[in-house]
């Protein structure tokens, strides 16, 4: 047997050790995280899919002239890949968060620190499981809106890296908001008082040149703006914004995010007392 | 001066049952106040957020349609839009506060504590109906307060807007009551509401005239109480809607008494309450 593995073959015990990255335990982690999303399929898949159709229905009854346009673009044409983006981002947003949180009510999360797992793979576990989860959820309200009218994207890779850049800085800022949520109240708090409002806002169901003057450098300044309009420009082929400057301010936001939420992990913020 | 009927032992004497009038008022108050207290603990979830929340979609539907639709009949879209969203708030809150009660009781296992008490099934359900209808009054007030600086409202008919947000209450407090003894499990209670509350709060005309809908689907319209509601309510603010008055008032006093009924059976057998 090999003794890296810390089985005692006669002798003292081994300490396990890994290489530079512990991948069994990164895998492990992840099909955790994935388990824990999707076994409640029918609230973290289902249900964004019924709203996202929901939406898509009330738009489309609302308006009662056929030839409404939306940013050069007939409305619903305009409206659908937005409601994508909220769906996949909301899959990221409530994945790590709600796992770290459900963690600490039933006060397994300070677990975490003993895993031999660096904060690093850490973060890198929740992450992945929070994008993955995303493209999913995307993938399918996209397929579902095809039935109201969704359109093929003219640029399926882009669309995948919107949707993955997007789903990775939620990803982050739903990390640092499961560290910081004592309850579910403050998490709560955050995704009505915050995530909403920034994604609502954010050009999903209208084009920010619709917006007044004074409100203009706001919704700019919103970095789901960029992923918004990414995810929309991948899918019609028009944006509000030059959509690679858009990815740059995304990915200057996850680094920003990443360092970050690596430190808090790394101290052990609300996680060792 | 002791009061013997009130079950105290007096001086030597033995313990009493304690009894009451026609009606334990003490105790439907008790309840009251637990089911009030309950979700005013917790208000930035309970009243805030319902409120964000309506602003949120008020915004962008005005910013989205307002210049796309108009008028809806002879009424602009975000005068149409006001009540139409705060109406689907008192439903979705009235519906949350006594269903999420009844699962967290049942869940955490104190639901005995409400079912020991001398309150009878009738008074039991007052209580609980009481403590929904107040959630989705004030939570209604609260956003019918904030959107008077949004658009200018009209209202019309007063008497119309308070029968009908009250009686909405009292449906959605009742469908909660139902909903949360049968569900047996938090994800069976997120189901209701994502797939049967939050689809007929948006598609039985929060955001538009019944009459956009395709024939058949105006035919079922017919049938759903909540757009009775959301039309019955509408009316009150702008003075017309799809549906008379007096039509819409009998169908929710209709649906409000069969519910009423039912939840009062359930509570009698003690179905999924009592073993």
């Amino acid at each position: 047997m090999d003794p890296r593995n810390g089985i005692i073959l006669g002798g003292r015990p081994v300490a396990r050790r890994f290489g530079a990255v512990n991948y069994r335990g990164l895998a492990t982690m992840y099909a955790r995280e994935m388990l824990r999303g999707f076994k409640i399929w029918g609230i973290t898949l289902a249900a964004p899919t019924v709203r996202a159709l929901l939406f898509a229905s009330v738009f489309g009854l609302a308006i009662d002239r056929p030839d409404a346009m939306m940013g050069g673009v007939p409305f619903i044409d305009f409206l659908l890949p937005g409601l994508v983006a909220v769906a996949a981002l909301e899959r990221s947003f409530q994945s790590s968060a709600f796992s770290i949180v459900y963690d600490k009510n039933e006060g397994i999360f300070p677990d975490l620190a003993m895993l031999p797992l660096t904060p690093g793979e850490i973060v890198l576990a929740y992450a992945a499981a929070s994008v993955s989860a995303s493209l999913i959820v995307g993938a399918v309200v996209w397929a579902a809106l095809l039935l109201v009218g969704g359109a093929v994207p003219v640029a399926p890779l882009t669309l995948i890296f919107f949707v993955a850049l997007g789903s990775l800085m939620i990803a982050l800022f739903s990390q640092i908001t499961g560290l910081w949520a004592r309850k579910w109240d403050y998490l709560e708090s955050v995704q009505t008082f915050i995530f909403m409002p920034f994604v609502f806002l954010s050009g999903v169901f209208f084009s920010i040149d619709e917006l007044s003057a004074a409100a203009q450098p706001f919704a700019r300044a919103n970095p789901v703006f960029y992923i918004v309009d990414g995810i929309r420009f991948a899918i019609t082929g028009r944006a509000d914004a030059n959509p690679w400057v858009g990815a740059g301010v995304c990915i200057a936001v996850i680094v920003i995010l990443w360092v970050i939420v690596y430190r808090l992990f790394a101290a052990g913020y609300r996680m060792k007392s | 001066m002791t009061d013997m009927t009130r079950g105290r032992a007096g001086s030597g004497d033995a313990p009493r049952v304690r009894s009451f009038g026609y009606v334990n008022w003490r105790g439907v108050w008790t309840l009251y106040h637990r089911e009030v207290k309950r979700f005013l603990k917790v208000f930035t979830q309970t009243i805030a957020a319902p409120v964000v929340t309506t602003l949120l979609f008020y915004t962008i539907f005005s910013v989205a349609l307002s210049n796309r639709v108009g008028t809806v009949g002879t009424t602009s879209f975000v005068v149409f839009l006001a009540p139409g969203l705060i109406m689907m708030t008192i439903l979705q809150n009235s519906f949350a506060n006594t269903s999420s009660s009844i699962m967290v009781s049942k869940v955490q296992g104190n639901i005995v504590d409400v079912l020991m008490p001398p309150i009878s099934p009738l008074e039991m359900m007052c209580a609980y109906i009481a403590g929904g209808v107040t959630r989705g009054m004030i939570v209604a007030t609260a956003s019918t307060a904030a959107m008077f600086f949004l658009v200018d409202l009209p209202f019309e008919k007063p008497a119309a807007i308070a029968f009908f947000a009250l009686s909405a209450s009292v449906m959605l407090a009742l469908l909660g009551m139902i909903g949360g003894i049968w569900a047996d499990k938090f994800d069976h209670m997120a189901a209701i509401t994502n797939f049967v509350i939050v689809p007929l709060s948006f598609l039985s005309g929060t955001f538009y005239s019944i009459e956009r809908l395709p024939e058949s689907w105006q035919y079922f319209a017919q049938f759903n109480p909540f757009f009775y509601a959301i039309d019955g309510f509408r009316y009150g603010f702008i003075g017309q809607g799809d549906a008379g008055f007096w039509l819409g008032a009998a169908v929710m006093l209709g649906v409000d008494l069969l519910l009423f009924l039912i939840v009062h059976r359930m509570l009698v057998t003690g179905y999924k309450l009592k073993s």
